[in-house]
């Protein structure tokens, strides 16, 4: 039980951050390869903090996010002007930087031995309304104005520009909103584990939030959380096929990208008034029914 | 001075796409400008609105505000809009949504307002769509609101494009061959649709057109370009009459047909 439970907080904390590479990947079209970092950033800002400094919880996982959007204003700065392919390879370097320097800075950070001694702060329940809370904010976002414009821009961006579309702006309070969050989540995973330590928070990581959006469904936020839920729990259920489950977690998703490549849910949204009737029919009818609805046109 | 453009060229590397490019409108009227392919028209609407800037030397005034080499968004907010040849609709948004979307820049809300259902949110979301679904009516898609533009036919596209731009609010519309692909039925609705937003709404347009019909009908002035140059200008029976333009124009429009 204490397992499961485990589990499933490490893909709640997860959702966290996907929630803002969905900002970033879903709604503007913009590719992070160095997400992790501000994850890593969030993690050792505030665990430094409370160990070194006896900070508060809360006051030091404020100052974490602030400052992760802070370097993250710095790092985009140079690129929301230019083309979009550009942020990943700014972030590509950028992240892989953040962790030399982790590495590098034994007598702060603790090297590649990690920080420990953080004192744990994160439990089930602050996990999920921070999962609750982070996922309200971001469907929020998508109806309105900046969501629309983020998706414009997305779509066409000589014509957003035409359209009075400030872009350079717009993209980067996607790419900040998506800092912030994934700033924040680092927050709860150093207070979980009480352990941080720089392999954590390599390109590898912000690789897999990208293969979680596009694998829900990249214009789909629902997709992208249930496409976390499953993907960062697979690896632990298939535990009992040792060496292999790394294999069918990439058989699962190459299947996915090559058949449905608008992702699980392609543009499906679960609103209010799906939930209420699902409860309606049954929860059997109610799950086909929104995996049927699911399907794009 | 709702417009004035003066002696604006752009060249790309050798290649002399515009040159001395001048043109003003005082009050709200329909210029239209022809020339044949590659004479420089797209050229000269991506300067004005601001796609890339002018070579040195040009002016480009928007009500009476100095908008040469600026931001192209801060161009679309002096009062440009237009709509785009080869059709450039925001695919992810519905037909509703992407009308919103050009009235989204200057709608009054901020980044809290973003991320939470403020009042100050709701509110002013009900003015966009409200006037957005004012646009769709004028140019007749309101029963294709939920739509996505990709399903439209083509002739609604365009009609949508128009819709899109005049959300921006413009003193100027440029619309770039908004007849293209589209038939005589569909050609003489755009007639009335061009002219009831030039009277009604008091919106200056530039049109570039291939369908002489349409140029001949609408335009109170025409200017032809050919090669980058300004061949002639004047009014629609004025150029009809032009000897030049026969030869540049008219004459190669026969051939290639």
């Amino acid at each position: 039980m204490e397992a499961y439970l485990s589990v499933l907080t490490f893909a709640l904390i997860s959702v966290v951050s996907v929630c803002g590479i969905y900002v970033l990947t879903g709604l503007t079209g913009m590719f992070s390869l160095g997400q992790a970092a501000f994850m890593a950033i969030g993690a050792y800002i505030s665990g430094m903090l409370v160990v070194r400094l006896n900070m508060p919880f809360a006051l030091a996982a404020i100052i974490a996010v602030a400052g992760s959007m802070l370097i993250g204003f710095i790092v985009g700065l140079p690129t929301v002007r230019l083309r979009r392919d550009y942020i990943s390879l700014v972030t590509l370097g950028f992240g892989e930087a953040i962790t030399a320097l982790l590495n590098q800075s034994v007598q702060v950070t603790g090297g590649a031995m990690g920080f420990s001694g953080i004192p744990q702060k994160t439990n089930f329940t602050l996990v999920v309304v921070s999962v609750i809370v982070s996922v309200a904010l971001v469907g929020f976002l998508k109806v309105s104005k900046y969501g629309r414009q983020c998706i414009a821009l997305k779509s066409d961006e000589l014509a957003a520009k035409a359209m009075g579309i400030n872009v350079p702006r717009m993209k980067m309070i996607a790419f900040l909103i998506s800092v912030g969050m994934t700033a924040y989540s680092g927050v709860l995973y150093a207070f979980y584990t009480t352990y941080v330590d720089p392999s954590m928070f390599g390109w590898r990581k912000s690789a897999e939030w990208v293969i979680m959006v596009f694998f829900g469904g990249v214009n789909s936020l629902t997709g992208s959380i249930v496409a976390t839920l499953i993907l960062s729990a697979l690896p632990e259920m298939l535990r009992f096929a040792s060496e292999y489950r790394m294999f069918f977690y990439s058989v699962l998703v190459l299947l996915i990208i090559n058949f449905k490549p608008s992702g699980l849910f392609g543009e499906f949204e679960l609103s209010p008034s799906h939930i209420s009737k699902l409860f309606k029919r049954g929860h059997k009818n109610g799950a086909v029914n929104v995996a049927a609805s699911g399907k794009d046109q | 001075m709702l417009l004035q453009v003066e002696k604006i060229s752009k060249s790309f590397g050798g290649v002399q796409a515009l040159v001395d490019f001048s043109l003003s409108m005082k009050d709200p009227t329909i210029i239209g400008i022809i020339g044949p392919n590659g004479a420089g028209k797209t050229t000269l609407f991506n300067v004005i609105s601001g796609v890339y800037p002018p070579d040195d030397g040009g002016k480009i005034h928007v009500n009476g505000q100095d908008v040469c080499g600026k931001d192209q968004f801060l161009i679309t907010r002096a009062g440009i809009a237009r709509t785009f040849q080869n059709i450039r609709l925001f695919k992810g948004l519905s037909v509703l949504e992407n009308v919103m979307c050009a009235f989204d820049p200057t709608s009054k809300y901020g980044i809290v307002g973003g991320l939470l259902p403020t009042s100050r949110r709701i509110k002013e979301e009900k003015l966009g769509r409200q006037l957005s679904e004012h646009y769709l009516d004028l140019v007749e898609l309101t029963k294709y609101r939920d739509e996505k533009p990709e399903n439209l036919a083509y002739g609604l596209q365009r009609r949508l494009e128009i819709a899109r731009a005049l959300a921006c609010k413009p003193k100027v519309l440029l619309l770039d061959e908004p007849a293209a692909g589209l038939n005589p039925r569909e050609v003489s609705d755009l007639m009335g649709l061009i002219k009831k937003l030039n009277e009604d709404l008091g919106i200056g347009i530039l049109v570039i057109e291939h369908r002489l019909e349409l140029v001949m009908g609408l335009s109170k002035q025409i200017y032809v370009l050919d090669f980058g140059h300004t061949i002639a200008v004047g009014s629609p029976c004025e150029i009809k009459t032009n000897p030049e333009v026969i030869r540049a124009y008219l004459g190669e429009e026969e051939c290639v047909r």
